[in-house]
Order: structure tokens, then C-alpha cells, then sequence
């Protein structure tokens, strides 16, 4: 039976029939209040925008300081943004005037390719974001309490809808206009290729509302791995023209390409406007558990991002792919002991074919960084890559060391559980490692900068930097906020904050650091087995802590004791 | 009769969070084919007395032996001996349930781990779900296959903090059953419980934690 709210009129009193008839039972006093429940009573219709006013009350009510308090308070933030502006469009102004000069084949190419795989990047990315979150979303409050009132549900979401619109056409439309413009292409042409990108991400965000409405992600995927796989091949591109494997002359149409990117806009524009009407007409069809999903996700990230735990976002999204997923068949495992344990992770390699993508591309990277002339700084480049696309395989690894319950469920030390998790995606770094030998050679730019050999042991450390770069960060431990904090000018700050962000990037550049300098690859090696024992968990430092903190604690005592039992000198 | 050597050995245990002592001076020793209750309020320090128990949180002082030897959560021996279902179990998000339970009872070199896991599969009445992934099981039965996961492998001693919690009535009737004859086959058994039939009937010993920490007080 639906319930109501309303407030009771002045001469009906809330007293129940049977207390008035037990007349020896003591009444109580009617209490006055606010609202009560009529369960038999027909619910009233309730506006979404009296909903909305209510909550604005509520949150003028708990407002400590107004909006001009709030900017002057945060001046210097208003105060960098505008310096950091200013020096942005100062930079993009001389690059533009610097790059317009060069009129070679190679810079004609790279001013239309460059924009335009960002411009296709910031497609894909922009429906990967909008399929993952919603577009449209609630947060969980908001699902409880707004989304069980009797409202239109297409009313009140509407305005859910402006926000990821409008962040789909300034986002990727400055980061377009901003690459265009840096590549020297003239005004006219960073306009249409803004516009481009504009209008088109916020047209895939209208397609794939619509979709959320449908409960639909067919297209929306196979659109996004399009727009993906499109902005790698120009990346390709990109990089085989700087290697001279295309010729620049074919690439330099900037004039015939506008008239493409300009009606890809306008058609971005139509078709974004039919996908928003019909958008917005399926709001009412949104379920309340799809739309709260996407509100779950957005502040299980927000309080990861506070602690910078990447590792944390990751596992959100993990948890939240196997949550869809839902059910796999189930496979028998093979051996005893920690062979058991690494079957699974092969197993996981059938089960996860889509990390072999990020592989891929990772094994991509030393390649284009050859053909760009870089071959110095490979390893280094080439290694982060890796460290990116071994993470998945480290998935075991991960809920092994994030958690001690799952570790103390298996009988083997911290060290040969963790070896063992690391089997796998060792194997898969040493194929990496191989794959990539022709790129240390120098295939892919001169052909001359190292020997065969030289080559493969450069591999093959770039490969053990990537592997135990990954190890490094999947073994992240949490942030400890009751550790002694460092001082910054954001307030006191917990060191393991900071190390989070270099988390990999830090184990990448101490192995490759040898190579880079010139200097022998033996140090590269002996860095790599001190890395490996260290990450292996062979010593803990909490254990260490802990043993210091105990041996503290008894030495404490034992003076104690001493006090104690200490025959004071007799008194002359 | 000769007294059992007893599989836990706990002396003069204290756990303290900050100024806030949760537990101090606590002894106890668990023989096998014994199964000890732990009882008391919210907040008496059940939990935290399981979590040192299996290693999980370090004591500020005292001595927890398993079997004479003093526990490690990363000693090998302890992580053989002490099956536990503590607040703090993961599970991998790729594997399904049966995968699970295969890998636990392989891990332990279980001899026919296959025969194993599909009895405690049908016990904890997890046949249904077992191609599931665990993100999508209801909280009832991430518990039942927390639960199983201790029930599959090889064990000397048994730590279960409210294993009852989200357990349906003939989920709490077959947990006590099943508690019982572990017992009954020589299993030692720490339990936190605040459902006074499992106690009932599963404990030999029941122990009731104080209901208040104490605040130590600073010099």
C-alpha cells in the first residue's frame, strides 16, 4: 500500500481508537508533528523541483561561507589558474608561429595526423568513461531517499545529464584544439578540429545515455574500439613517417582534411542532437540500481583518489568487470602445492585474452621510440610501457598481497607465494623481451645502434625493469595516515602519499639508469636481484618495525626493573 | 589423566589502540578436541584477541604459541595449521567458487582435492553458485564459501570470528553440527560467537571478554 505525508489538520488529534476505549490505560499527550504516515491514503504527486529546493535549503542551511568568501578565500587557486593560463596560451602562441614556419613533409604530416589521433583518442576514452560511470548516475543518497519519491524520474535526472554533456564538449575539445594548435596548423583549421572533437565526444556521451536507457552496450563498445584502434594506426602513422617508412608528401593534406573533420562536426552535431532527445526521453526507464552503480563507482574512486591509491581504483574496476561478468566455467586445476597456484594463473591468461591487447601495444612502444630516434632512452620509455600492460597479469599477485587473509589460507612463505605469482608474468615479460630484440637493435630508425647481443640484454633488463615495476606497484600497501606526516604547503602529508605517484616509475628508472648512462649492464643486473629479493617479501618492513618496536619495549621494561630494584646509596 | 598438550598456548596477552587497552593479561590454552567460545559485547575485544591469535595483529606483549611454535601470520607451519575466517578474507575476483576451493585443498596437497571439493561444495550448499565469480555472491554466501575454504584444507586448529554472521537458521544449525565434529575428530576451535545456540552446543569452554577497555592512564 503506498504511503503519504501530510501534515495533520488542527482538529484531528493522532490517538488510536483502542487506546481511547482501554480508558484505565493512561493516554499520552499527543505529540505534535511534523508529518505522519497514512497508509491507506492515495499518494499525492511530488515535484522533482520542490525536491530540488529542499535540497538547496538543506545545503544553504549547512553553508559555512558564501561563494565571494569561498573565491577570496581560494585566491591563489583562482590566481595559478589564471598565471598557468596565461603561460599555456603564451606557449601555444610561439609554438604555433614556430611550427606554421616549418613547411617540410614531416611537419605538414604531423600537423594533420598528430591532432587527429588525439581527437580519436578523446572519442574512445570519452565513451569508455561514459559507458563506466553512466553517463547518467546518482550518488547513493540521492538513490535511497530522491529516486523512492513519487517523482518523474525524467525531470529530476535531466539535469544529470548536462553535467558529463558539457564535460565531453570542453574537455576534449581544448585538449584537441590545444595539440592542433601546438602543431602549427592556422586558426581556421584548430576551429574545425576543436569543434570535431567537441561535438563529437559529446555526441557519443548523448549515444551512450541513450543506451544506458536501453540497458544497450553494443555499440557504444564497438564504437569506442573503433575510435581506439583508429588512434593507435594514426599513432602508427605518426611514427612511420618519422621513420621514413611513409612518405611525408602523401600526409600533408591539412586543406582537403578540414572539409572531412568539418562535417564529421556537423554531422556529430545532428546526430548528437537526435541522440540527446531520445536520451532524454528514456530517463524515466533508467533503473535506480544502474543509475546508483555509477554513483558507488564515482566515490569509491573519489576516496582512492584522496590516498592516491591507484592500486585501489584498480581493484574497483576489477571487482566491477567480475561483477558483470558474473558467472565463467569453472576449470579443474592441475598439480600440488605452488604448481596449483600457477596453473590458475595460466588458466587466467585463457580466461583474459584482452591483456594480451595492452601487450601488444605495450611491445609497440620500443619500436616507434627507435623509428623516433630515441634509442637511448628505450629502456626506460619502453619499460614504463610494460609496467602498464604486465599489471593485469599480476591480478593474483595483487589480492595476495593486499589483503593477509588470502595469503594465510596458503601454506608457503610470504617469499616463494610471492615467486610464484611473479612465474607467469615473468614468462610473459621474457616473450615481450624477445619480441623486442629487433627494436634495441635499431630496426626500426638507423639499424646500427646495437649489437645482437647487446640488444637482447637490453631487452631482457627492460623487460625485468617492466616486470619488477609491476611487482612494485600491484604490492602497494595502503597509505598509514598514523605514520609521522611531512609537511607541505597543503598541510601535513603522509610520505607514502608522495612515493605512490612514482610507485613503478622509481624501480623503471634504477634498472634502467646503467643503460641509459652508458654505463655497464652488470650494475642493471645486480640492481635487478636486489629489486627481486626486496619485492619478493624476503624482509618486511613492518616485521622489522615491529621487531624494533618489541626489543624498545623490552629494553624499557628491563630499566624499569633496574629502577626498581635499585638500593638507594644510604644517606650520611 | 595426563593433561593434553595443548595445540594454542596463549600467556599474558595485552592489545592495546593507542591509549585504549583492549585486552591485557590474557591466558588461555586450548587442547585438542577443544572448542572454546569467546563471548562479551560489541567492542570487549573478541575480535582483536582472534586477529592476534592467527597473526593477523602484532600483541604489545605476551606470547601466542601453536603447536610450541610462536605464531607468525608468514610462517609456513601456522599458515598450515590454523585455518581461519576472520573479518579479513579476499578473494580473487576472476576465479569462481569452485576455483577457489580447487586451489585451497591443491595448495594443501590435498590427496583427491576434486572429491574434497565437491563435498564441501554440497555441505555448504554452494553446488549452484559454484561457477560464480565472487563479487556477485550475496553476503549469506561469500560467508558459506569463506566458511568452506577452512572446511577443504588440512587444519590443527580452527579460528572463526562470528561465523554465524549472515548465516541463514539452517545455515547456524549446520555450522554448530559441523563445529561439533571437528571437535569430536580432535580439531581445537577458537570461536567469537554471539548466537547462544552455536555456543551452546559447540563450546566446551565458554569465556566471557570484559565489557569495557580500559583507559590506561597517563602518567
Amino acid at each position: 500500500m503506498a504511503k503519504r505525508t501530510r501534515k495533520p489538520g488542527p482538529g484531528k488529534p493522532s490517538v488510536p481508537v483502542a487506546a481511547a476505549v482501554a480508558a484505565q490505560i493512561p493516554v499520552p499527550e499527543p505529540v505534535e508533528r511534523e508529518f505522519f504516515f497514512l497508509p491507506d491514503a492515495e499518494p499525492e504527486p511530488v515535484e522533482a523541483e520542490d525536491l530540488h529546493e529542499l535540497m538547496k535549503l538543506w545545503r544553504h542551511g549547512r553553508a559555512t561561507r558564501s561563494l565571494g568568501q569561498a573565491i577570496s578565500d581560494g585566491y591563489v587557486t583562482v590566481f595559478t589558474i589564471l598565471m598557468l593560463g596565461a603561460m599555456i596560451t603564451s606557449a601555444v602562441l610561439s609554438a604555433q608561429h614556430g611550427m606554421a614556419d616549418c613547411t617540410t613533409g614531416t611537419c605538414a604530416s604531423s600537423r594533420l595526423l598528430l591532432p587527429t589521433a588525439v581527437l580519436l583518442g578523446c572519442y574512445a576514452i570519452t565513451l569508455g568513461l561514459a559507458r563506466l560511470f553512466g553517463p547518467v548516475l546518482v550518488s547513493a543518497a540521492e538513490g535511497s531517499w530522491l529516486l523512492d519519491a513519487p517523482v518523474d524520474r525524467r525531470r529530476l535526472l535531466s539535469g544529470r545529464l548536462v553535467v558529463p554533456l558539457l564535460s565531453a564538449f570542453l574537455l576534449p575539445g581544448l585538449v584537441t584544439g590545444l595539440v592542433a594548435g601546438l602543431t602549427g596548423m592556422d586558426w581556421p583549421a584548430v576551429g574545425i578540429w576543436t569543434l570535431a572533437a567537441a561535438a563529437g565526444s559529446s555526441a557519443l556521451v548523448a549515444l551512450a545515455a541513450a543506451q544506458q536507457s536501453a540497458e544497450r552496450t553494443w555499440l557504444t563498445t564497438l564504437l569506442q574500439n573503433l575510435a581506439g584502434a583508429a588512434a593507435l594506426a594514426v599513432i602508427g602513422l605518426v611514427v612511420a613517417v618519422a621513420a621514413d617508412k611513409v612518405p611525408s608528401t602523401a600526409l600533408s593534406g591539412v586543406d582537403a582534411a578540414r572539409w572531412v573533420f568539418l562535417g564529421v562536426a556537423v554531422a556529430a552535431l545532428a546526430a548528437g542532437s537526435f541522440w540527446l532527445v531520445l536520451a532524454v526521453r528514456r530517463l524515466n526507464q533508467l533503473r535506480r540500481a544502474r543509475l546508483a552503480s555509477g554513483g558507488a563507482l564515482v566515490s569509491g574512486m573519489q576516496g582512492a583518489m584522496f590516498a592516491l591509491d591507484f592500486g585501489l581504483i584498480r581493484d574497483i574496476l576489477v571487482e566491477r568487470r567480475a561483477a558483470a561478468i558474473g558467472h565463467v566455467r569453472p576449470t579443474r586445476g592441475r598439480g600440488l602445492g605452488l604448481a596449483a597456484l600457477i596453473w590458475r594463473d595460466v588458466e587466467r591468461l585463457r580466461r583474459n585474452p584482452k591483456m594480451f591487447i595492452g601487450l601488444a601495444v605495450s611491445l609497440f612502444v620500443p619500436y616507434a621510440v627507435d623509428a623516433l630516434r630515441l634509442s637511448q632512452l628505450n629502456p626506460l620509455i619502453s619499460g614504463l610501457a610494460l609496467v602498464a600492460a604486465l599489471v593485469p597479469f599480476l591480478g593474483g599477485l595483487r589480492v595476495l598481497s593486499r589483503t593477509g587473509g588470502l595469503a594465510r589460507g596458503l601454506p608457503f612463505k610470504t617469499s616463494a607465494l610471492r615467486t610464484a605469482s611473479m612465474a607467469v608474468p615473468a614468462g610473459v615479460a621474457l616473450l615481450w623481451a624477445l619480441a623486442a630484440v629487433p627494436a634495441f637493435v635499431g630496426v626500426a630508425g638507423s639499424g646500427a645502434d646495437r649489437s645482437l647481443s647487446d640488444a637482447l640484454i637490453a631487452a631482457l633488463i627492460t623487460a625485468a625493469a617492466g616486470l619488477l615495476g609491476g611487482v612494485r606497484w600491484v604490492t602497494a600497501k595502503k597509505v598509514d595516515f598514523g605514520m609521522p606526516m611531512v609537511a607541505t604547503q597543503n598541510g601535513a602529508v603522509p610520505p607514502a602519499l608522495i612515493f605512490n605517484l612514482l610507485r613503478g616509475i622509481d624501480m623503471v628508472a634504477l634498472i634502467c639508469a646503467p643503460l641509459i648512462l652508458g654505463w655497464s649492464a652488470y650494475l642493471s643486473a645486480v640492481v635487478i636481484v636486489v629489486a627481486f629479493v626486496g619485492l619478493r617479501g624476503s624482509f618486511n618492513a613492518e616485521d622489522l618495525r615491529a621487531e624494533a618496536a618489541a626489543a624498545q619495549r623490552d629494553l624499557d621494561s628491563a630499566k624499569a626493573e633496574r629502577t626498581k630494584t635499585k638500593i638507594p646509596p644510604p644517606r650520611r | 589423566m595426563a593433561r593434553r598438550t595443548p595445540v594454542l598456548k596463549v600467556t599474558a596477552l595485552k592489545k592495546a589502540f593507542g591509549p585504549v587497552v583492549i585486552i591485557d593479561g590474557f591466558n588461555l590454552d586450548v587442547a585438542a578436541g577443544e572448542a572454546v567460545a569467546l563471548t562479551g559485547r560489541n567492542g570487549a575485544g573478541k575480535s582483536t584477541v582472534l586477529r592476534c591469535l592467527v597473526g593477523a595483529d602484532r600483541p604489545d606483549s605476551g606470547t601466542i604459541q601453536v603447536e610450541g611454535l610462536a605464531v607468525s601470520e608468514t610462517n609456513p607451519q601456522i599458515r598450515r595449521d590454523v585455518a581461519a575466517v576472520i573479518d579479513d578474507l579476499d578473494f580473487f575476483p576472476d576465479l569462481s567458487v569452485v576455483e577457489h576451493l580447487d586451489l585451497l585443498a591443491r595448495a594443501h596437497g590435498v590427496p583427491d582435492p576434486d572429491h574434497a571439493v565437491d563435498e564441501i561444495l554440497h555441505e555448504v550448499q554452494l553446488v549452484a553458485q559454484s561457477g560464480q565469480l565472487p563479487p556477485t555472491l550475496s553476503s549469506g554466501e561469500r560467508r558459506r564459501l569463506a566458511l568452506a575454504t577452512a572446511f577443504v584444507r588440512p587444519r590443527k586448529l580452527l579460528i572463526l570470528d562470528e561465523p554465524e554472521q549472515r548465516l541463514d537458521v539452517e545455515g547456524v544449525a549446520w555450522l554448530a553440527e559441523r563445529l561439533v565434529a571437528e571437535r569430536n575428530r580432535g580439531l581445537a576451535i577458537v570461536m567469537a560467537s554471539h548466537e547462544p545456540t552455536l555456543v551452546e552446543k559447540v563450546a566446551t569452554r565458554v569465556i566471557r571478554l570484559g565489557d569495557r577497555a580500559r583507559v590506561e592512564a597517563e602518567a
